[in-house]
């Protein structure tokens, strides 16, 4: 039983940690997407220019390992879990 | 409210240094001088610190607890500062699946290890344990492993609270760029929009009062304002 309500618990509060880490990945990206868009062009650009550029740069952040990477958050406690229970219980 | 406010901090401080004293492995350097059992009722108040039943048991008040009496080497600050000996008792208990993660389910085994140091009394061992000994609440620390060493002056390295310590500071800075992240990105764009219409609306007041007082003076005398200049 015990088993049971580690795997739920555990997989709601990571499901949590890897949403907060997702938003705030993307987050980071648009910001710096902007800037870069507004150091590029001081005087705002053509209209409509910088939420195309926007639009692209995080399709192409959605395309790239990185969002894929905050997998890990499920993957990495499994295996602590895993090497502990071993580490304690082997001799 | 400044004092209040550091002494909460202090207090929270204290207090998660405390739970992860209690909760972090510790390892001492010891010999095993015997074992024992004894039956234990737990009050509430001791059920917090003692683990669950064995894996696969019924949970209950009333339990055979398992118990390595040892003698040790005594140390302070941490294990920086070491001299003399003394007892200590550790109980042996599964922790199980939940709480303090540590995952043991072999305290027979550990046992048996334990039964077999017995039979060679100069015999130096490390036990890993978390826990307190508490005697007036009868409370044992939990020893979840033990390795032979060389001799008394072995010093274990703390590798996994070194570790810990390094990715729990990682984990609350990281914490906090999130935290400002959104504060600046989402929390302060909201609040400056509803400073801007708090911002509106006081003007529509103002010029409606305006219009409203202008209304009113068109009610009013115009002697007064018609007085010729002396």
């Amino acid at each position: 039983m015990g088993f049971v309500r580690l795997v739920v618990f555990g997989f709601i509060a990571l499901s949590v940690i890897y949403l907060s880490i997702s938003l705030y990945s993307r987050s980071v990206r648009k910001e710096r997407l902007e800037n870069e868009f507004d150091e590029a062009n001081p005087d705002g650009g053509p209209a409509g220019a910088r939420d195309a550029f926007i639009v692209e740069g995080m399709h192409a952040y959605d395309n790239s390992i990185r969002p894929k990477l905050i997998g890990l958050v499920y993957v990495i406690p499994v295996v602590a879990v895993s090497v502990i229970t071993y580490v304690i219980n082997a001799h | 409210m400044r004092k209040i406010k550091i002494s909460f901090r202090i207090l929270a401080f204290v207090l998660a240094g405390l739970f992860l004293h209690y909760i972090l492995p510790q390892q001492d350097v010891l010999r095993v001088t015997g074992i024992s059992d004894r039956i234990v009722t737990l009050s509430s108040f001791q059920r917090y610190f003692y683990a669950q039943t064995d894996a696969g048991e019924d949970e209950g008040s009333i339990r055979d607890l398992r118990l390595i009496n040892t003698e040790r080497k005594r140390t302070y600050l941490f294990g920086l500062v070491r001299m003399g000996e003394s007892v200590m008792v550790y109980r042996n208990e599964d922790t199980g699946w939940i709480w303090p993660p540590y995952f043991k389910f072999d305290s027979s085994n550990l046992e048996a290890q334990a039964q077999a140091f017995i039979a060679r009394p100069d015999q130096w061992v490390v036990v890993t344990h978390y826990g307190w000994r508490i005697p007036f609440l009868t409370l044992y620390p939990n020893a979840v492993s033990i390795k032979e060493v060389s001799g008394p002056d072995y010093r274990p390295i703390p590798w996994f609270n070194i570790f810990f310590f390094i990715f729990l500071m990682g984990g609350l800075m990281f914490l906090r760029a999130m935290w400002r992240q959104f504060r600046e990105r989402s929390v302060d764009p909201l609040l400056d929009a509803a400073g801007d219409r708090v911002d509106e609306v006081q003007a529509e007041v103002a010029e409606r009062k305006g219009r409203v007082a202008r209304w009113m003076d068109t009610w009013r005398s115009k002697d007064n304002k018609q007085l010729p200049p002396e």
